[in-house]
Order: structure tokens, then sequence, then C-alpha cells
């Protein structure tokens, strides 16, 4: 099967170098997939779950802010974070979404209600690529 | 005269250990930290370098839009991001930083956001006008806190608060050199040549670009803030470790010295004991 050049780097360090075969990210405008010899792209990532399919193995993981750019050679994807789904610590995941969900709860202003709703958002990414 | 003399020499010579003792501990704390701290720069370099690429990339491709975020403006006023330490005892660090934002800044209406709580103090010390003062430990600010810091930037800087944005940190060169270095952030400068060869071929932006621009750019620089927080703290650890290992050889250098001292006193003293002793049983 033919394969693109994938790279996956976060500010924590580099997470994937190397060949895939097909990639699922969620976009700012919903889920994106991504082929060999994909046209010119980019895109802003939402939070959400990632799959990244490599020697026809499905890697899972919980991706969330920066962005996806394909070009002609290879495509990068830089995550603000990146967690592949053996990495994730579900309870945390659980406690940090009931945390969330009592900051909506209380939130006094605009600001504060986006950044709960954010959290939110994450660790509901992290509890669905941990399965 | 003599027992007196030794009696300080010997208070001296606890003094100058027991300070040995504490720049000894500061060295073996520095030098621990400073591995993590360095493990975590070098960690962040891939992430900074791709980002730096991609939007290289497409800026230089780009032909159909303009941001805000790339437009030159007149420079009325000036944000630098100041990255310092949160104690001193680490040689020139802090004051090499400060003499590198004041020289790169000088003539500029200036504001600042500093982070770590030397260069708080040197804000308010200096009277500079500062966006908030709420990060005052370089240590503990987390990858959270760069993008919080870099959407509440890239805000004021859409809104027209100030016309550049800088960060003023320390590269961290090696173990024993470290740099202070002033970065422009905003507007964004694009190398022409570097992306060169790199993106001949249009790009397909979703859902538009300047949507996609107005999400990479804050990421852009708080991912940036991030690689340089990391740097400037392996840099002040660094330093200290320098510094702390000069001053203990120095304690060193001085305990030798005290003690020789103290020994030659306390040999004078039985000296002249035993000749009054001679002479008194003499007469």
């Amino acid at each position: 099967m033919t394969t693109f050049h994938l790279q996956i780097v976060t500010p924590d360090g580099g997470f994937y170098d190397g060949d895939a075969e097909k990639l699922i990210v969620r976009a700012l405008g919903g889920d994106v997939c991504i082929l060999p010899r994909h046209a010119p792209y980019v895109t802003a990532l939402g939070t959400g779950q990632a799959t990244v399919v490599i020697d026809g193995q499905r890697r899972t993981a919980a991706c969330a802010g920066g962005m996806l750019a394909v070009t002609k050679d290879d495509v990068r994807l830089v995550a603000t974070t990146f967690e592949w789904a053996e990495d994730i610590d579900k309870n945390r995941a659980q406690r940090a979404k009931e945390e969330a969900e009592r900051r909506i709860q209380s939130a006094k202003d605009g600001a504060e209600l986006e950044m709960a709703k954010a959290k939110l958002s994450r660790a509901l990414a992290r509890i669905k690529a941990a399965g | 005269m003599a027992a007196s003399s030794t009696k300080d020499i010997k208070i001296r010579i606890k003094s100058v250990q027991s300070t040995m003792q504490i720049t000894k501990a500061m060295e073996l704390v520095a030098s621990s930290k400073l591995r993590r701290a360095k493990e975590r720069a070098e960690a962040t370099r891939p992430y900074f370098t791709t980002l730096h690429q991609t939007l290289s990339d497409i800026a230089y491709s780009n032909t159909e839009f303009f941001s805000p975020f790339v437009q030159k403006r007149e420079v009325k006023k000036v944000c630098c991001v100041i990255i310092a330490g949160d104690r001193g005892l680490a040689g020139g660090y802090n004051s090499n930083l400060f003499k590198a934002v004041a020289g790169a800044m000088e003539g500029k209406t200036l504001c600042a956001l500093p982070i770590g709580k030397k260069a708080v103090e040197y804000c308010v010390h200096r009277g500079i006008e500062m966006v908030n003062d709420r990060y005052t430990s370089v240590e503990d600010l987390t990858l959270r806190d760069c993008f919080s810091i870099a959407r509440l930037l890239c805000d004021q800087f859409r809104q027209g608060a100030f016309d550049e944005l800088h960060v003023g940190y320390t590269n961290f060169v090696s173990m024993l050199s470290q740099q202070p270095a002033v970065l422009k952030l905003l507007p964004i400068h694009y190398d022409r040549k570097e992306a060169k060869n790199r993106a001949e071929s249009l790009l397909e932006y979703e859902p538009s670009s300047q949507a996609v621009y107005d999400a990479i750019v804050p990421e852009y620089v708080g991912g940036l803030l991030w690689g340089a927080v990391a740097e400037s703290l392996a840099s002040e650890l660094g330093a200290r470790r320098t510094a702390m290992d000069a001053a203990s050889k120095n304690a060193g250098e001085m305990i030798d010295d005290l003690s020789l001292k103290y020994n030659r006193a306390r040999q004078g003293a039985i000296t002249q004991e035993i000749t009054e002793i001679v002479a008194g049983a003499e007469a």
C-alpha cells in the first residue's frame, strides 16, 4: 500500500516520525481524513480523537489544538497535546471531566465558561480515545 | 593578642564553611534540575522548528489575504515579554538579559509582560508599564499559561494596543555558555528564501485562510514562548551551577588560606609561651 511521510510533534517532544497509510484528525470544521497523495492543504485542529494507520495497524490518540499541514512531500501534525490511547490515564480524564462540568455550572463570565468548555471537550476526547 | 586572633580566624573559617555548604547544595540542586530542563529544552526544539517551517511555507505560498499578524504597522508602542529568573545567585544571568532587553528596546515606548520574579522586580524598579504581573514563577509556568499569555497578547496586538511583540530570553548554547537574545514575534517576518522550493504549489485552506491564520498564530506565539521559557530555564540553572561552582571553589581556597594563617598563629602562640617559660625559669 502507498504511504506518506507523517510527522507528529508536540511541545513535549516528537511523537512520531515515519510512514503512515492514513490519518484522521478533528479539524475546526469536523473530521478530516488524509490519504497518500493528498493535495497541499492546511487547517487548524480542534479537540478530538485522532486515528493513524501504520502498517495496517490502527492507533488511536487524543489530540487537541495546533495545525495540520499537508505539503507535497510530507504531512505535519503540529499539535498542542497529543496522547496515544494506551498512554491515557482514564481515571484522571474522568476526574477532569467532572471538574470541568462543575466549573461550567459555577462559571461567572464568558471567558471562564469558554475555558471550562474547552477543558470538558479535552477530557471527553481523552475518554473516547482511551475507549 | 595571639589567642584572640586564632579565635577570630576560627570564626571566619566556620562562617566560610557554612557558606560553602550552601553554595555546594545550590550547585547540586541546580545541576540535577538542569538535566531535566535541558531535556525539556531539547524536546521542544523539533516542535518549534516544524511550527516555524510550516508557517513560513504558508506565508510564502499565500497570495490571497491580508492578515493583521503579517502586516507591518507604524511602530508607536512595543511590547516585550521578558523571561528572567525567580531568584539571583546565578552570576550575570538576570542582569545580562536586562541589558540585552534595554539595548534592543532603547528609544521605544515599551510595555512589558514579565515572567519570573526578577523580571517583575525589574519592571517595577524601572517604572515600565506592565501588561500583567501574575507570572512570578518561571519554574511553575505551564504550557497552558504560555497559551493563555499568547492569546491575550495576540488579542491586544489585533486591537492595536501595541504594534510589535518581542520576547527577551536566554539561549541555552551549552552548559557553560548562555546567550541573552531578543526575538521579534509579531508582526511575523518571513525569510522568503527559507520557504522557497518547498511550497511552490497553491495551498488549500479549510475553513478559510483567514480562520486558519487566526487560529494558528496564537498557537505559534504560545509555542514560541514555551520554547523560550524552556531555553531560559535551562540557561538560568546552567548559569547558577557555574556561579555556585566558582563560589564553592573560592570558598575552598579561602578556607585553605585561613587554615594556614590559623596554624601559623597557633604555632606562634606556642613558641611565645615556651620562650616566656624558659625566660621565667632562667630568671
